[in-house]
């Protein structure tokens, strides 16, 4: 999808070498109360750093108004294009006017109005995505991370098949031969989380075994702590760090991913909105009418490119090597 | 990858000879192709057809437009839509019942034999009968002893042959109706109608496939290798030796290109890439004025497209009103000049304006009428969701889209649209009774006459063989349309068939929402393109620019 972060050395190992600063790692009573009133940990770190980067700033803010966007956009338009009686077809591509700021697409539909609705679909299917190769991958990479041997010799086979399908290619045939079966848009979070959770799994699976083997990990296995103790208390807040940069870059791949299917007619489906659709749609008269084309795709690649920015800049602050 | 020229060809056939020896298997056809260097193909876009290419089992417009340069019918259509000699030298009858067809001389097929007529004979019989199961079985419905092939699914057929088809002698053909039927002579212009060789058979009698991949005709052009319908993107075809009618100057060979968007067919075309598009979808038209000047057509053509209803297997919608609801809520004029830019007409007859019998403004349900669609609607309980199938490959897109948002505003139904790939995938389902939808379906005429518009879509006869998909069925209109048949004069016949006419606009099976205009459009590499009433191309007066 986009530049990840080196699995394995990636974030945390700095910290661990001094477990006691560990973020969330459960330390002793009595450390805690020393360091009160100092907060060193890496997410305290990390939000003190990102604060005071314009390019943080700068997308938030972005990502915010998409947010708001979608999940509000009759504040932002009082035409709802979901409601066919918004468009006339007698108007059909006629340019920007009073009543329609970005004029009007092939079926005489208002393209503002469109492109404002269509932030949900994309926003829900990339942060749905997100969320569930977050949670599946981390899932299974803690796990095999934690556990090696055999089952991480299996898992990790597992993934390397998934990984050799062609994402695009692979999401093509599993809405393609599942878009009938009435998911809606569902159908496009799961091709694309079936694809994608490898990648999350393979950089926990890497940050899980590089925590593994750290003295405060061994010494809680000596104290006699239990699995489950030691992967959620130990591991997991160890090796979250890159999990969650790459998610947050990914997320910004999984809209464009979206916007793809759609643009080749096996994602969203109409009467529901999408960028990829709207593009798909004015393709074909481009040259007579590019506004409903330009639009979503202006508001596509702000998107993509807010999340990507986000990502690299919560990457640069929780990875400290790279600053 | 043929289209090459200077040296690089010779690159191109060393590279293909490489790749056949790797594979080992197949070789000798594709090396007969690449001889005559320089002679580069004219090339035409066509979509895939349905079936296998047996010209009894091809009822849609891309197997017909393949088979059209592979065979000569018995007779072509002029300008005026009248009736001329193709392969037959004369068609006679002296009450509209016994048919005598002589062949004109010197036809002979693609393999050397000469065309009898017994070929005729044997085609037209395989075709009738039921367990060859062939689409256009149905034409032949009207040959005497078309009953004895048919006796009804299930039941043995213990003859292979009708009685009403007989080679007098080898020039000679006797056709016999069971009826009267006037316009027989304009029918055999059709697909269905074609003979076909000794050599199509196999052991069993059936036509073979590898005949179906490779149709030995008696046209124009030959098949240079088989066509594997699936997998190959062209269908590459030479000029036949021995064509006696008029053949092309300064071509020998023609190429189907093989596409699944007109839209893409249309960028070739920009590019050269592609020589003739006969289907140009709407969105190009704007465009296509412009970009190809006076190498763009925009000529009358005599198909409709409508919107049916799968009434066979769905009662949702059985009520007429609720039909009629739906055709009221479209607005055709606006489609047509938005959508189409001006390129069809909107629909208010079955029969289209180009043939005789096309009354104007006859189909009042075609009128735009939301308020009284909605209310109509209402009291009809129609249903709630409508779904609207299209084929993808065809430049429909668009024109689904603003019905479908036509019915949404105007009846405040949900309405999902849903493509089918090719066309040929909503045609076997819709045989297949599996879709359930609305679906978009067109009609381009089979031989000029309005009976063309009534019994092969609407008879209940054709639900089973014919093309009628929306499995419509009355009585009334199969008698109507039976009295037209065998009415004495032109005159007469057409007033039944307008009475028939008058009983679909009641019932509305189909909704008729317009009438198509031909555009069509070439490359700057040839010139003089025809095309003809049966909307495919005259390919003797192409020449090469």
């Amino acid at each position: 999808m986009s530049d990840t972060p080196q699995a394995g050395p990636a974030g945390p190992d700095t910290q661990t070498l001094t477990p006691e600063t560990a973020p969330v790692a459960p330390p002793s009573r009595g450390r805690r109360r020393k360091k009160e009133g100092k907060p060193a940990s890496l997410w305290t770190d990390a939000w003190h750093d990102l604060r005071r980067r314009p390019m943080f700033i700068f997308s938030l803010v972005l990502i915010a108004i998409l947010l708001i966007m979608s999940f509000w956009p009759s504040l932002f338009t009082s035409i709802n294009p979901l409601d066919a009686r918004t468009c006339d077809l007698s108007t059909a591509r006629q340019g920007p006017s009073a009543g329609h700021l970005f004029g009007r697409d092939n079926l005489g539909c208002d393209v503002y109005a469109r492109t404002i609705y269509g932030a949900g679909n994309s926003i829900l299917i990339g942060v749905s995505t997100t969320i569930i190769t977050a949670v599946v991958g981390g899932l299974l990479g803690l796990i095999a991370g934690t556990r090696g041997g055999l089952t991480d010799t299996v898992s990790s086979r597992v993934t390397e098949v998934f990984f050799a399908i062609p994402q695009i290619l692979g999401a093509l045939l599993i809405t393609a031969t599942f878009r009938d079966k009435g998911l809606g848009i569902w159908i496009v979070v799961i091709a694309l989380s079936v694809l994608a959770w490898p990648m999350t799994f393979r950089i926990m699976r890497a940050a899980v075994i590089t925590a593994r083997s750290q003295d405060f990990v061994i010494a809680a296995r000596a104290l006699g702590a239990s699995q489950s103790r030691i992967m959620f208390g130990h591991l997991l807040p160890n090796a979250i760090a890159p999990v969650i940069v790459v998610s947050t870059i990914n997320l910004g791949g999984f809209i464009a991913a979206e916007a793809a299917l759609s643009f080749l007619g096996v994602g969203v489906q109409s009467p529901d909105i999408s960028w990829g659709l709207m593009i798909a749609d004015a393709r074909s008269r481009f040259l007579e009418a590019p506004l409903p084309l330009v639009f979503p795709a202006v508001f596509l690649s702000i998107t993509v490119l807010a999340f990507i920015m986000m990502g690299d800049a919560v990457r640069d602050a929780l990875d400290p090597k790279l600053r | 990858m043929r289209v090459t020229k200077g040296a690089q060809i010779v690159a191109g056939t060393a590279l293909l000879a490489l790749a056949v020896a790797a594979c080992g298997g197949g070789g000798g056809t594709s090396t007969g192709t690449s001889g005559s260097g320089g002679d580069t193909p004219v090339r035409m876009e066509l979509g895939e057809p349905q079936n296998l290419l047996v010209p009894s089992n091809t009822t849609e417009s891309e197997g017909a437009e393949a088979l059209a340069a592979v065979f000569e019918p018995l007779v072509n259509y002029d300008e005026n839509k009248q009736v001329v000699m193709g392969a037959a030298d004369s068609i006679e009858t002296k009450d509209n019942k016994v048919w005598t067809i002589k062949l004109k001389p010197g036809y002979t097929w693609h393999n050397g034999e000469p065309v009898v007529a017994q070929n005729y004979v044997d085609a037209w019989n395989y075709a009738a009968n039921q367990e060859n199961a062939q689409g256009a079985g149905y034409f032949f419905g009207r040959v005497e002893g078309y009953a004895d092939l048919n006796p009804g699914e299930g039941k043995p057929v213990t003859t292979k042959e009708m009685k009403g088809l007989k080679a007098v002698d080898d020039t000679t053909l006797e056709v016999t109706l069971s009826a009267p039927f006037s316009q027989f002579k304009t029918m055999l212009g059709y697909t269905a109608f074609y003979p076909l060789p000794k050599a199509a058979f196999g052991s069993d009698g059936k036509v073979t496939n590898e005949y179906g991949e490779k149709p030995i005709g008696q046209g124009l052009f030959k098949l240079d290798k088989p066509y594997k319908k699936g997998t190959d993107q062209t269908i590459d075809l030479t000029v036949y030796d021995k064509f006696p009618g008029k053949k092309p100057t300064g071509w020998t060979k023609l190429q189907f290109k093989l596409y699944n968007s007109s839209e893409t067919a249309y960028n070739d075309l920009q590019a050269d890439n592609v020589d003739i598009h006969d289907s140009l979808p709407a969105s190009a038209i704007a465009s296509a004025k412009t970009a190809l000047g006076d190498r763009y057509q925009d000529q009358p053509d005599a198909g409709i497209g409508y919107i049916g209803f799968p009434l066979q297997y769905n009662d949702e919608y059985k009520d007429v009103k609720v039909r009629e609801a739906i055709s009221m809520a479209i607005d055709r004029k606006t489609i047509a000049e938005t959508v189409f830019s001006g390129t069809r007409a909107p629909a208010d007859d079955f029969i289209n304006p180009a043939i005789d019998g096309y009354r104007q403004g006859a189909c009042t349900a075609c009128a735009y009428d939301p308020g009284k669609a909605k209310e109509q609607y209402a009291a009809a309980k129609g249903p709630a969701k409508l779904e609207l199938g299209y084929n993808a490959d065809g430049g429909h897109k668009e024109w689904i889209e603003a019905v479908a948002n036509n019915l949404r505003a105007n009846l405040g139904v949900e309405v999902t649209v849903k493509p089918f790939e090719k066309f040929a995938n909503i045609l076997d389902d819709l045989d297949a009774k599996k879709y359930k939808g609305m679906f978009r379906m067109g009609w381009a005429i089979d031989y000029p006459s309005a009976e063309d518009y009534l019994t092969p879509i609407f008879s209940t006869g054709a639900i089973k063989t014919g093309s009628n998909y929306a499995g419509y069925s009355n009585k009334t209109f199969d008698e109507t349309v039976a009295k037209g048949d065998q009415a004495a004069s032109p005159e007469e016949s057409l007033k039944q068939y307008q009475a028939a006419d008058d009983i679909l606009i009641k019932e509305m099976p189909y909704i008729p929402v317009y009438f198509y205009r031909n555009n069509s459009g070439y490359s700057t590499k040839v010139k003089n393109v025809k095309i003809n009433l049966l909307n495919q191309v005259e390919w003797a007066d192409v020449e090469k620019a």
